[in-house]
């Protein structure tokens, strides 16, 4: 057992980055690791993630050391969301059509493919990564391992990782369109909304981005802070102002993520509103 | 004798104004109205940070360890330089680790017809079965007075003079309206700064934070324009820059005067530069009391960390990464365990 173990470590393929979309399929029914499945809808599922990318990922959302039950009384693997407080998805076909959805988002072979999927899917973000943390996002915690696992394959430490933000391009919630974006980087993209979209990569290439720090931590806040340039016009809109002072926030890479994708969805930043106006004289700077 | 009035205030009323704080000019505004002109004149008044009350744990560095009950509501003892800013960091790193952090420390949003403002108050559930099935969490507001240095028959200020004061959009309305509930004297020059003093000791730069935002350009007559301190010097490295920039994020915010609003350029909070100067206490104080213009509204505020310290406390180093399969096979072949 520790044998096969050993000799499918040193292997090296695509294997490893489409095993990263399925290593969490148990998580949708609120299962740990142990008790997880090892086939769904005929593709081995729940395999060890290598290189510590799992485990990284799972540090930048959830603190070090044995989980316990941070919400009374919310121990069910649907995401709570931090911009309404309530469940993140009330829409009750997303329940019914669990299986076909889940089985989608992990049957194809083709990693690229993958990825798009995550990225564009609702019924992920639906799901946290624990019932211990019910604010954190199942969608983002794998999308952040898939990213930190194909830096890592190319010798990226995290160390060496940014955190690069650019403006979303033509933005559309299908797969097909992520894979024929210029925006969306295979992999790397872990973030993609109609304002904008984010990046986990160890060669920004001149585009705005700041480190990740030298360790996987809860760390988004501080990250964000430090970006030297915004994908969007904090000048421009009161909403843009809120979305960022929340960031500033929030320290759960996850629970950042989905936050941006929920206050996006909600308020429309993007577009303009009432709170585009110049400000009232007590609003000040 | 350098005395700072630090001021807690609870937020009584749904919040429209500046979202990343109540600026320092709200909170002048305010109580300008209230005192007489001796006071308005020597008067400085800081950005107001908010926070939530919540069970805590001192951060590391604080001068206190452990278990603090719920912080949040009442002011921390301060006894070195790092407790100032306890409430002064957006993450608020004093919240636990064990709850929901995040969703304590983000602001309740309420749409106001369309307009979004921060609620006092954010609701929890619990199960059923308990006594009380929801459970709160209030928000304050945590500011500080001063008068610059050199002693001062300003300060403090009383407490009725504070209380029922209203900042940001619609207090005409009875929006933003904060009452006190705990306020502090604290001595800038007996405060203990050793932690700063033996990191600038060592190798390695100290950093410098921007906690609220630096005024380069205003268009406030009168006011001259400032470049960037030369003591601040950005760390390419940290950053990727697109070509033509400087790695300092810049931000266009406004001054808004007797009904007139008055272009600001700043550099904007939140960002850390490594220290190039030589004093660290010295800065470390004028940067409490702020530096730059409109410093008397808050803007300019920027707190000293010693080198290698991390932010992120519990920081642990990083596990060399273990073939934990391989490792528990080894364990049961060689040792019995």
């Amino acid at each position: 057992m520790a044998m096969s173990e050993a000799t499918a470590d040193e292997e090296v393929g695509v294997d490893e980055m489409v095993g990263v979309y399925r290593h969490d399929v148990h998580k949708f029914r609120g299962r740990q690791h142990g008790s997880g499945v090892g086939e769904f809808a005929g593709v081995r599922v729940n395999e060890r993630v290598p290189l510590g990318a799992d485990a990284d990922a799972s540090m930048l959302s959830r603190p070090r050391g044995n989980p316990e039950q941070s919400v009374d009384n919310h121990a069910t693997p649907h995401r709570l969301s931090l911009v309404s407080g309530d469940r993140a998805v009330d829409d009750p076909r997303l329940v019914a059509n669990r299986r076909g959805d889940i089985e989608w988002l992990v049957t194809p072979s083709e990693p690229e493919v993958l990825h798009a999927r995550w990225l564009t899917s609702t019924v992920a973000g639906a799901y946290n990564e624990t019932v211990y943390y019910p604010y954190t996002s199942l969608q983002y915690h794998v999308l952040l391992a898939g990213a930190l696992l194909d830096n890592y394959r190319e010798g990226y430490d995290l160390e060496d990782l940014y955190l690069v933000a650019t403006e979303p391009g033509e933005f559309e919630r299908w797969p097909g369109a992520a894979q024929d974006s210029d925006v969306v980087e295979a992999f790397r993209t872990v973030l993609w909304t109609p304002a904008f979209a984010l990046h986990v990569t160890g060669a920004p290439g001149g585009r705005p981005g700041v480190r990740l720090g030298e360790r996987a931590v809860r760390s988004f806040g501080d990250v964000w802070a430090r970006l030297p340039v915004y994908p969007f016009d904090v000048g421009s809109g009161r909403r843009w102002r809120v979305l960022d002072a929340q960031l500033r926030r929030i320290r759960a890479w996850s629970t950042a993520l989905a936050y941006i994708r929920d206050f996006t969805a909600a308020y429309k930043p993007h577009e303009p509103s009432g709170d585009a106006r110049r400000p009232s004289r007590g609003e000040g700077p | 004798m350098t005395v700072i009035q630090q001021v807690l205030f609870e937020l009584d009323a749904p919040y429209y104004g500046h979202p990343y704080a109540v600026t320092g000019h709200a909170l002048f505004n305010a109580i300008a109205r209230r005192v007489g002109e001796p006071v308005r004149r020597d008067l400085q008044v800081s950005h107001g940070v908010f926070t939530p009350k919540e069970f805590a744990e001192y951060p590391r560095e604080h001068s206190q360890s452990g278990y603090a009950g719920k912080l949040g509501g009442s002011l921390p003892d301060v006894e070195a330089y790092e407790d100032l800013f306890v409430y002064r960091d957006p993450a608020q790193r004093w919240l636990q680790n064990g709850r929901p952090r995040d969703a304590h420390n983000v602001h309740p949003v309420q749409s106001l017809g369309g307009r979004l403002a921060f609620a006092p108050e954010c609701y929890f559930g619990r199960p059923p079965e308990t006594r009380n099935s929801k459970r709160s969490v209030s928000w304050y507001l945590q500011c500080y007075l001063h008068t610059g240095r050199g002693p001062s028959d300003c300060l403090p200020l009383d407490e009725s003079v504070l209380d029922g004061l209203r900042v940001g959009g619609g207090r005409n309305y009875g929006l933003g309206e904060v009452s006190v509930t705990d306020t502090q004297l604290v001595d800038l020059d007996a405060l203990d700064y050793s932690r700063l003093e033996a990191g600038a000791a060592s190798s390695g730069s100290c950093q410098v934070e921007l906690v609220s935002p630096y005024v380069l350009e205003s268009g406030f007559p009168g006011a001259d324009d400032q470049s960037v301190p030369w003591w601040w010097n950005v760390d390419q490295t940290a950053v990727s820059v697109p070509a033509g920039e400087d790695g300092l994020r810049r931000r266009e915010t406004r001054l808004a005067v007797d009904g007139d609003t008055h272009a600001l350029s700043v550099v904007d909070h939140g960002q850390i530069v490594a220290y190039a100067g030589s004093d660290v206490v010295g800065t470390a104080i004028n940067g409490v009391l702020r530096v730059g213009s409109h410093a008397k509204y808050g803007f300019g505020e920027v707190r000293l960390r010693p080198p290698q310290t991390d932010r992120v406390p519990k920081r642990r180093p990083a596990k060399k990464r273990v073939n934990w399969w391989r490792r528990a096979g080894q364990l049961d072949g060689g040792e019995g365990v």
